[in-house]
């Protein structure tokens, strides 16, 4: 009997923990995905409430998922060293406002179209792309998601659509607005679209 | 219009734009060294000299999409239900193979090249005029999407400069010439009377809105700038298609 215990605990000491971190970001990636279509597709959530509460829940998941810090100081690129630590802080949480409220709204909108995971792409040693093709009715979106390896998570830090990828077509809208403002002036407009 | 007129203009023209924007792309050069110092930015960067006509531009399709053309494409899908405009821009989408034929060819993508006239010939009979996909459905074969700017950008040309069309929307100078060739692989062009080509880019124009609205609703709200915003993905996504 007691052997048969320190047999079941030592089984869980070695398997149990390789299991639980090394997801692999293909894994990491489905996962996620699969969870926000399962919210998406959850016919209980009708209407206007229902609505609100698919976009509440998808924005927990994409909190899991996307690394917003990594996401922040690549936007900003060399910008990122201008910012003190209090205003970095803040940008990265007015920045991921903006994203949830256009996203995570539009996101909704969808229900029927089909996903299909492709290959993956390293781009680096630490940094990685999941290739995905969603059906829609008018042809095939290729949507690749970038993602960089913290400490033996996989997250997101950049979601690529058609080619665009979403932090250097942020970059380049920054970079405009900082050729002309400080960090707090930026800061500021952020405040105000997302408000 | 006489074709060969037209042609010998353009190629003047085309020339002269694109020596003036290898002088105009000077300027971006000392920002773009800027961004390479950058470890995070690969940004594809297009050069924007007359963008003061770019915005105004912007601006004036930006209204017409708000007020004529959105609602034109809401009442539209109110009367055609979304099956029947899929199937409309099914048809134009096959109807538009000689652009994809003869662009893959100019490319030596022989066999995308290929696969194109294939789809094209099962689609427009199997496929009833282009209305179903049964060459991608029944027979895997893919789309292979290219067309005369690409194939400029194939061979090494770059954008040129960036240029905001009324109507017609985001371009840049490789792009617009592109487009002017493409007309005359579109079979549309040739229906007379000669008012009837422009009768049919603009229903197309409202059938494609009316399948995505909402779209550029949602750039507008997630952009800090839109004009930037749309200025960018339209770089990126054509050097995307270009380097596919």
């Amino acid at each position: 009997m007691l052997k048969r215990f320190y047999m079941a605990f030592f089984i869980i000491l070695t398997i149990v923990p390789p299991v639980l971190s090394a997801q692999s970001p293909m894994e990491t990636a489905k996962v996620h995905v699969d969870k926000i279509l399962e919210v998406l597709r959850d016919q209980t959530l009708t209407g206007e409430s229902g609505k609100q509460t698919k976009i509440e829940k998808i924005s927990e998941i994409a909190e899991e998922v996307f690394d917003f810090t990594e996401l922040s100081q690549r936007s900003l690129g060399q910008a990122w060293s201008q910012f003190t630590p209090e205003q970095q802080a803040e940008f990265v949480s007015l920045y991921k406002k903006l994203l949830k409220n256009t996203y995570a709204d539009r996101i909704v909108s969808y229900n029927n179209e089909k996903i299909d995971f492709g290959k993956e792409v390293p781009l680096s040693d630490t940094t990685t792309e999941i290739q995905t093709t969603i059906g829609t009715n008018t042809g095939n979106v290729p949507i690749n998601y970038r993602m960089i390896n913290n400490n033996g998570q996989w997250r997101v830090y950049d979601v690529v659509i058609e080619g665009v990828s979403l932090i250097n077509n942020y970059r380049t809208q920054f970079r405009g607005i900082l050729a002309n403002n400080t960090p707090e002036g930026l800061i500021e407009i952020l405040r105000k679209k997302v408000q | 219009m006489k074709p060969m007129k037209w042609i010998c203009l353009t190629t003047v023209v085309f020339l002269m734009m694109v020596n003036l924007a290898s002088s105009a792309e000077e300027t971006p050069k000392d920002s773009d060294r800027y961004a390479e110092e950058d470890e995070y930015a690969q940004s594809v960067i297009i050069s924007d000299p007359i963008e003061p006509w770019n915005r105004a531009m912007y601006q004036f399709n930006d209204k017409l999409y708000f007020w004529v053309l959105k609602p034109i494409a809401l009442g539209y899908s109110f009367v055609v239900p979304e099956p029947g405009r899929v199937a409309v821009h099914n048809i134009y989408d096959n109807i538009k193979a000689p652009i994809r034929i003869v662009n893959n060819f100019l490319q030596f993508k022989i066999k995308p090249s290929g696969i194109e006239l294939g789809r094209f010939l099962i689609n427009s009979t199997m496929g009833v005029v282009g209305i179903w996909d049964p060459a991608q459905d029944c027979f895997d074969m893919k789309p292979y999407p290219e067309d005369l700017g690409q194939t400029f950008g194939h061979y090494g040309l770059g954008q040129g400069f960036y240029i905001v069309w009324p109507f017609l929307g985001p371009s840049s100078v490789r792009d617009t010439v592109g487009y002017g060739g493409d007309l005359f692989l579109t079979p549309t062009t040739y229906l007379q009377p000669a008012y009837v080509p422009y009768a049919v880019e603009s229903y197309r124009t409202v059938n494609e809105a009316s399948l995505h609205i909402g779209d550029y609703e949602a750039l507008q709200k997630a952009a800090l700038d839109p004009y930037i915003a749309l200025r960018d993905a339209y770089a990126q996504n054509r050097n995307k298609a270009v380097n596919e």
